[in-house]
């Protein structure tokens, strides 16, 4: 959005981002994603009728994959006949279509881990946030009391490898014990000892970063605004609450999002505390046929279309919720 | 009995004494114009007055009770105290009507309907009621101080602070910030202005205290001071802001 466009009243309603714009915007990008995530829920929804929850048994494939490999196989047959240059092209092409019959066998597994790996971001961003934004206003308005408690925690979980934070919640501290003991986990729908273990772990991980994010978002908001909410009679926590937050968590939203895509990517890391998320299950399939380069391509293009579909959504959050005059819109 | 009275008011930044004995009171309805040179100390005393700044040593007064006390529920006197700001500090995340019912909603506890109303009939006050739902950033300087005067007068405030509601505007600007002073005055809002425009201090006021090196150099009716200062700082300062600030009547 432009300067100018910031100046005219009425604007407002029209810049507002909506589905629509968006679509209209970048119609060969959704082209892509569209089927992807119409694939992608009609597969968890298939599998999950099932066995609904976070373990999610893998049934028989959408597509079937007989024709790729019957076309890989003549393929190679006329290869064996031609000369060697062509021979070698089409050769090449039925190493194509085995990738794809192997791709199309290994979707229903890869789709199951998926769902693991949206669910520990989804949760882990969300919770994360929910304890971030006390974190950062207690760094940035806090008195020393709370300031410190807060500098440590932040600085004790950004200092540290994030594998090595699952590791002691997993194995050191044997989360584990406890978790199960919990009424619910595991029963039906909801995720089970290892999902949960992850799940603190990347939202204690993520609180602090998003902490950080957010505490130099606040510190861009003019400080004449937390003073002109306390000129009216509002309290500290009032100000903090109504003024200096509304504005600051939208001017942390370009920072919001980085985190997201992290999450996306480092919860891969779940998979060494055996929790079955799409790189678990890509190993596994890796495992199974040797086909590792296979396999970790399809799961890299799974792993893509995540980060690719999470940055589109936010950047409609963020015109959604855009302010003329305020943060990336205007100024 | 003054509604506001300062009494012997000393405030320091560190070892920068910046409020060296202010002792002055003010009536109801009366519109004290604050005048001095930059640094003087104005704006301090102003947020002394809410609290915005914590004094050293001194008393202030409101409505007879000392305010700088530490019993004092600082909130319930920033409700009591209405406050415009040089920069207009509007929030900037809530559109004009946004701007003026955060107040009535968060301290004073209307509904939503109520507050909306309240607002709709202040932002109608200062001429606004067409800019409700424009943002900040979508007004000019002008509809900007008038929305922050619109925020203040929402609370129902007892006396009004103004710390130079025009000098961060363009001169085209001015008249109409100054025209709703003015119609506040009238409608006799007791009112602590610091500001440099000559006009509404000469029409206005009906004290004007010169600020100078955190001290109250001089203090009459405008006549006394335009016509016959006392001291000669006085008389300098104001020949100055005079052919500077002099043309806006509002
Ligand atoms: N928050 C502060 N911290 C330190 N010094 C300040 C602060 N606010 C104002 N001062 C100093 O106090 C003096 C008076 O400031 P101020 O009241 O703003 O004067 P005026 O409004 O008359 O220009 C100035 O020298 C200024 O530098
Ligand atoms: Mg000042």
């Amino acid at each position: 959005m432009s300067a100018e466009a910031a100046e005219e009243p009425g604007e407002a309603v029209t810049t507002r981002g909506t589905i629509g714009v968006e679509l209209g915007r970048r119609p060969l990008f959704y082209a892509v994603l569209a089927p992807f995530w119409a694939w992608l829920l009609v597969r968890w929804a298939y599998d999950w009728v099932v066995e609904p929850g976070t373990n999610v048994t893998a049934r028989e494939p959408f597509f079937p994959t007989e024709p790729f490999v019957a076309a890989g196989e003549t393929l190679r047959g006329v290869a064996a006949g031609a000369p060697a240059p062509v021979g070698g092209v089409l050769d090449w092409l039925a190493g194509g279509f085995d990738f794809v019959a192997f791709g199309l066998e290994a979707l229903p597994q890869l789709a199951a881990g998926a769902w693991v790996t949206v669910v520990l971001t989804v949760v882990s961003i969300l919770a994360g946030l929910v304890l971030a934004v006390p974190l950062s206003v207690a760094r940035v308005y806090g008195t020393r009391a709370v300031r410190y408690p807060a500098l440590a925690v932040t600085e004790l979980v950004r200092g540290t490898p994030l594998l090595a934070q699952l590791f002691v919640l997993y194995f050191g501290l044997g989360l584990t014990k406890y978790v199960r003991e919990v009424p619910g986990v595991g029963v039906g729908v909801l995720p089970d000892t290892a999902v949960v273990v992850g799940l603190i772990g990347f939202t204690v991980n993520s609180a602090a970063y998003q902490s950080e994010y957010i505490r130099s978002a606040l510190l861009s908001v003019e400080s004449g605004q937390l003073t002109a909410g306390r000129a009216i009679g509002l309290s500290k926590v009032a100000a903090i609450r109504h003024v200096v937050l509304p504005q600051g968590l939208r001017f942390a939203i370009p920072g919001w999002s980085n985190e997201l895509i992290y999450l996306i990517k480092y919860s891969s890391l779940a998979s060494f505390i055996t929790v079955r998320e799409l790189f678990f299950r890509a190993e596994a399939i890796g495992n199974e046929t040797y086909l590792f380069v296979e396999v970790y391509s399809v799961a890299a293009l799974f792993y893509l279309a995540l980060v690719v579909s999470a940055s589109a959504f936010m950047s409609y959050v963020e015109s959604r919720v855009a302010i003329p005059g305020l943060g990336t819109t205007g100024r | 009995m003054s509604l506001l009275e300062f009494e012997d008011v000393h405030q320091s930044y560190g070892d920068e004494e910046v409020l060296r004995g202010i002792s002055f009171g003010m009536d109801r309805s009366d519109v004290e114009v604050v005048i001095g040179p930059s640094g003087s100390g104005k704006s301090t005393m102003l947020r002394c007055v809410n609290r915005l700044t914590d004094i050293d040593s001194g008393t202030i007064y409101l409505d007879g009770e000392p305010v700088t006390t530490p019993e004092t529920d600082v909130n319930d006197l920033r409700r009591r105290v209405g406050m415009v700001f040089q920069d207009f500090n509007l929030f900037a995340h809530r559109t004009a009507l946004g701007n003026v019912t955060l107040g009535l909603r968060e301290v004073l506890d209307y509904s939503k309907e109520e507050a909306r109303a309240e607002a709709t009939s202040q932002l109608e006050r200062v001429g606004l009621a067409d800019q409700a739902d424009s943002y900040p950033a979508e007004l000019s300087g002008g509809q900007k101080q008038r929305v922050g005067i619109a925020r203040a007068l929402a609370m129902d405030p007892e006396l009004m602070l103004f710390d130079e509601p025009t000098s961060a505007l363009d001169p085209e600007l001015i008249g109409e910030v100054l025209r709703v002073m003015r119609d506040l005055a009238e409608e006799g809002m007791t009112m602590l202005c610091v500001t440099h425009e000559m006009g509404f201090a000469r029409s206005a006021a009906s004290t004007i205290s010169f600020l100078d090196e955190g001290r109250v150099v001089e203090r009459g009716p405008p006549e006394q001071l335009f016509e016959a200062p006392e001291h000669e700082r006085t008389g300098e300062f104001l020949e100055r802001l005079t052919s500077l600030h002099g043309g806006q009547q509002g």
